[in-house]
């Protein structure tokens, strides 16, 4: 990360310190707290206002949650999308990624505007059009199809990766390696692979993170009869009545493994590789 | 790769190899363009003629106008247009201010940073959904904030199906700050530091160099993250549908229930032409004012 600006007094430096991983602590971490003990809710007490702190906590809505089947199968078919997903963006993105990333192509900014279109498009309107298509053609309600609708949203973050790591290896290095004498094997070996296996990684979790956020397509081609976890927490959110307790215990078993893919990828990923993902132009 | 090198790069393939390498270029290319090329075109073609009555789902085929008659002339529809454009207008701006003064920010040197730098990505993978339900458990009605504030006697306003919109916009930012952050921060990395470095010691304030410098030439960044914030706030269900006002519902929302509820393709079809076409309409005012800027521009 650059730095373009320094701060000399110390006691200035910390007290900015402090404000800022104040409002970010108050911002992103706080309202996960509140969420934990939202689940953690007695529901034989319940957590009324004022009280800041609910007076007692329970594993109740955990257990009656994992008592019914729902949450596991939502889980279960969740997931499965997801891997699904990201299996089909890596087939047609990494073919797609290289020839964008790597080769000279006549009509580069055209394809490049191609993929991009997907998330230029409002996704309510995909959504309906892809809806509509896809009963059509039987795919409505089936697993196939939610997992081609999500790949046409996920897919434009995944080309992009692609082929910004794979344009990001220098040539000098690649022919460096070949005037030395590497042959194509220890070439891959040594140079390609370190150099592009951490984009590649990103491109994948990111992928998966995608589906597993996805709501609206999902949504009108997968409903009623393929429920992700996104569509179990609207209903307890806004379907059915509200069930804030319910909804907190959803949202925690979506958010425990986004999180701990976002700090293993944050780990591994330059932010340029990110930013092209979300489509910094 | 510079344009240069790619120009050298060029003229070298095609002259050694010709018809093979754009054989190839087309094999590699044809699974990721082919499939949105496809998922793309099928849907918007099959809208455009569901809209006019045509091939509709249900319904026998007639060509008609009354859909778009509908739009235009339902109150209740058109009321809904400009909601979900407010919303999303106010996000957008909203976001590019804050996010650009806190990436500005985040280019200071201080303790902690890089902890900061981790948790402002939270929101890039909180699910929409998840997101909307953590707003609403600290500002809704019952919320932290509301019990925080009480002992105070202050009492918290409800942002929660309220005509405003504000609890969308702010479940909208909340998402959407974070990925302009982000891909401004991305930009303003890209940025030579011996630029900076050179101004700094002809003796220009930090904030010479951010008006002259850093500004400039960050704001393709910043601009291509507005419109990306636009259309998402502006086509967005979940979020409006889940803590909305009962009047007015954002576009996107009015258009789902149509199709869902009423199983009428046809009208939700019209929204949804209606939808691009706007859509459309910034993204070419987008490029005409960067051309315009690029223009402008000192060589």
């Amino acid at each position: 990360m650059n730095t373009f600006w320094f701060i000399r007094s110390a006691r200035l430096r910390w007290l900015l310190a402090g404000i800022v991983i104040g409002g970010a602590a108050i911002v992103f971490v706080l309202p996960i707290g509140v969420a934990i003990l939202w689940s953690l809710v007695d529901p034989a007490v319940g957590w009324f206002p004022p009280d800041v702190l609910p007076s007692s906590l329970s594993f109740a809505n955990w257990r009656a949650l994992l008592a019914v089947p729902e949450l596991a199968d939502d889980f279960t078919t969740s997931f499965t999308v997801a891997v699904l997903v990201t299996l089909l963006c890596a087939l047609l993105g990494l073919p797609t990624g290289f020839a964008l990333g790597r080769r000279p192509l006549r009509l580069r900014r055209v394809l490049e505007l191609l993929v991009l279109t997907p998330l230029m498009m409002p996704s309510v309107v995909l959504a309906t059009g892809l809806g509509s298509v896809f009963i059509r053609l039987g795919l409505g309600q089936t697993i196939p199809g939610v997992v081609l609708a999500q790949t046409v949203v996920v897919l434009p973050y995944m080309i992009r990766i692609v082929a910004a790591t794979l344009g990001g290896v220098p040539q000098d290095v690649i022919d460096a390696a070949r005037n030395l004498g590497a042959a194509p094997l220890a070439l891959t070996r040594y140079i390609l692979v370190p150099m592009v296996v951490p984009g590649l990684f990103a491109g994948a979790l990111l992928a998966f993170i995608g589906s597993l956020e996805e709501f609206i397509l999902t949504f009108v081609v997968g409903m009623p009869t393929i429920q992700t976890l996104p569509m179990l927490l609207w209903s307890y959110l806004g379907g059915r009545s509200s069930f804030l307790t319910y909804a907190a215990v959803v949202s925690l078993t979506l958010l425990v493994p986004t999180l701990t893919m976002l700090f293993v990828v944050e780990r591994v990923l330059k932010q340029e590789y990110l930013a092209a993902g979300f489509g910094k132009a | 790769m510079t344009a240069s090198t790619q120009i050298v790069f060029r003229r070298a393939r095609r002259t050694r190899s010709g018809l093979g390498e754009v054989w190839a270029d087309i094999l590699l290319l044809a699974p990721g363009c082919g499939f949105l090329l496809l998922a793309m075109v099928v849907p918007v073609v099959q809208l455009g003629l569901a809209s006019l009555g045509l091939f509709g789902l249900g319904r026998p085929s007639q060509f008609t106008l009354d859909n778009y008659a509908q739009v235009f002339g339902d109150s209740l529809l058109r009321g809904g247009f400009f909601f979900s454009l407010r919303i999303a207008l106010a996000t957008m701006v909203v976001s590019v201010v804050v996010a650009t003064l806190l990436t500005a920010l985040l280019q200071i040197d201080f303790p902690g940073r890089r902890l900061v730098s981790v948790l402002y990505k939270i929101p890039l993978v909180v699910p929409s959904l998840v997101a909307a339900f953590l707003v609403l458990t600290m500002i809704g009605p019952g919320g932290m904030a509301a019990r925080l504030l009480a002992p105070l006697h202050v009492t918290w306003p409800s942002f929660v199906h309220d005509q405003s919109g504000i609890g969308i916009v702010i479940v909208l930012l909340w998402h959407n700050i974070p990925v302009t952050v982000l891909i401004v921060s991305a930009v303003a990395a890209a940025i030579p530091r011996d630029l900076v470095d050179a101004a700094r010691n002809l003796g220009a304030s930090p904030w010479r160099v951010f008006r002259h410098i850093i500004g400039p030439l960050c704001a393709p960044g910043i601009s291509a993250a507005a419109l990306l914030v636009f259309i998402d706030s502006f086509g967005t269900y979940a979020i409006p549908s889940l803590i909305g006002p009962a009047y007015p519902r954002a576009i996107s929302v009015v258009m789902t229930t149509e199709f869902l509820q009423h199983a009428n393709w046809g009208l939700a079809s019209a929204l949804g032409v209606v939808l691009i076409v706007t859509t459309a309409v910034v993204l070419v005012l987008y490029y005409r004012l960067m051309a315009r800027l690029r223009e402008q521009a000192p060589a």
